[in-house]
């Protein structure tokens, strides 16, 4: 990424501490500026006051859960356009990395995420998507 | 009318489908129905403990001395074994049969046999005990996926760190990849705890002693955090077979959760937390009702299941309340809550005094241990 441009911003929602560096780490290197939030309450806070141009998302987080983060962005004529990656270590039945995913597929009103990362990450794999949803 | 009334008379006694006896004062059977003696083997004049149960004395806590003392009416669920020395469970109601004057010569006793409930009742718990033990190994894995990034990103900061020379990112890697292996050592640890168990030690004692206990550690912290910690005790309760130290661990689980929800609750008002204990028709309560932040749908469905934990990673595995449920369960009780977001949640534990353990040493078993005998 060129230095000319302004870095985008990228939200990252963990309540994990170690998983929040890890992320913030590898999209510093990436070329991104990063913000973390640290539960889905304080996510939507920093969302509006810093304006990111994409989200990483946790699921399973105190206070509010990353479900309810996501309904309420998507759910928000302005919010709704910023991408949204979730990375999380929820599974569906028999242990399925996907599962999550594809209950928020079920969901009535609730479009699919625009990237989705079982943990562990494959870090190649996020950069290159994050990359492509800000390209 | 009177044919039906002469049927009645004459052969009802025999077509019910209960198996009837009549005991005199020596626990003698004077008289018994067509199905006591099919159950049990021909039985008139033989004593009542020998039959039901192969006893050559009299069963301590008879039901049936005390129904002749206060000629009152019991019902109870007891275990026997029947002509073919199968074992079976059986639920006995005791009558007395009274004259207008004098003591109570006769008891009637109509048994019904409930073995095929009891089986049914034993295989689904079983059922409940094997789908615990998958949730809790895809528990397992949640937690451990999220240390297994902790460490991931640890290497990524040390490698990265190496290649650009910059020890700060080097010494930041070094240290998660310590917290890390920490956590997996002490998940590890509380897991084993969980899987291994401990020995049930039962008996007698006052339900209402591990509730002091659970007071007595807690009001320190609560106080500390501005959180009241109120008790409501039943003061008179009698005592039950309990395995007191595991009960003051759920106890002690549940009140300790509550704290945490008020301390995690963004409002401001005065928390408090209420620990209660009462006997409502021969079951045990213990309440647990708190005015902190309260649970979600979609968090309430998952509160006994996994190492599910809202806490952050720094405040729980989530083994809290899947203990607790454990515990409940090996003293044939039930737990439940309610909750409301924002407003609190109440946590309640019955222990139905006739499903509680008998008093001794229970060997440990990997999940929820049956008690049949």
């Amino acid at each position: 990424m060129s230095d000319s441009r302004q870095a985008k911003k990228i939200l990252i929602v963990e309540d994990e501490p170690d998983v929040a560096s890890y992320l913030e780490m590898l999209l510093n290197d990436g070329g991104y500026e990063t913000i973390i939030a640290v539960n889905g309450n304080d996510g939507l806070e920093k969302l509006e006051q810093k304006k990111p141009d994409l989200v990483t998302l946790d699921i399973t987080m105190p206070e509010s859960s990353g479900t309810r983060f996501y309904k309420t962005v998507k759910a928000d004529a302005e919010l709704s356009a910023i991408p949204v990656v979730i990375v999380t270590a929820v599974t569906g039945y028999g242990g399925d990395p996907y599962g999550y995913k594809k209950f928020l597929g079920q969901l009535k009103n609730v479009p699919e995420p625009e990237g989705f990362f079982p943990k562990p990450i494959d870090r190649e794999a996020l950069l290159a998507k994050v990359d492509e949803l800000l390209a | 009318m009177k044919d039906i009334d002469t049927w009645l008379q004459t052969h009802l006694f025999d077509e019910v489908p209960v198996s009837i006896c009549v005991i005199d004062r020596d626990f003698r059977i004077v008289k018994a129905n067509r199905r006591f003696n099919n159950e049990y083997g021909a039985a008139t004049n033989r004593q009542c403990y020998e039959v039901y149960k192969g006893r050559e004395t009299r069963c301590e806590n008879c039901a049936a001395l005390r129904t002749f003392e206060d000629g009152r009416i019991r019902s109870r669920q007891e275990q026997g074994a029947d002509r073919n020395g199968s074992q079976s469970h059986y639920l006995v109601h005791i009558a007395p049969i009274t004259r207008s004057e004098g003591e109570i010569q006769y008891l009637i006793e109509m048994s019904t046999d409930i073995t095929l409930v009891k089986r049914l009742e034993q295989e689904k718990r079983e059922a409940e005990r094997l789908a615990a033990v998958g949730e809790t190994v895809a528990g397992i894995a949640h937690g451990i996926k999220n240390v297994l990034m902790g460490l991931e990103g640890g290497m990524y900061a040390v490698n990265t760190g190496i290649e650009r020379e910059d020890d700060e990112r080097i010494a930041r890697g070094w240290e998660m990849l310590e917290e890390n292996v920490t956590r997996i050592s002490q998940f590890v640890k509380e897991f084993l705890d969980f899987a291994k168990g401990r020995k049930a030690q039962v008996s007698v004692s006052d339900p209402n002693s591990p509730v002091r206990k659970v007071m007595r550690l807690f009001s320190e912290k609560a106080a500390h955090a501005n959180i009241l910690l109120t008790v409501d005790m039943q003061e008179d309760i009698e005592p039950a077979p309990l395995d007191e130290d595991a009960i003051y661990t759920c106890l002690a689980n549940l009140v300790s959760n509550a704290i945490d929800a008020c301390l995690l609750s963004g409002t401001k008002r005065s928390y408090v937390v209420m620990l209660s204990s009462r006997e409502v028709d021969g079951t045990l309560i213990y309440e647990v009702v708190d005015n902190g932040q309260g649970m979600d749908y979609e968090i309430t469905k998952k509160v006994f299941t996994k190492f599910f934990s809202t806490k952050g990673s720094d405040r729980g595995t989530g083994l809290g309340l899947l203990t607790t449920k454990k515990i409940v369960h090996q003293h044939g009780g039930r737990i439940s809550f309610t909750s409301q977001e924002g407003e609190g949640s109440t946590f309640r534990i019955e222990l139905p005094r006739d499903g509680l353990p008998e008093p001794g040493t229970l060997e440990a078993a990997p999940s929820p241990i049956h008690y049949e005998v």
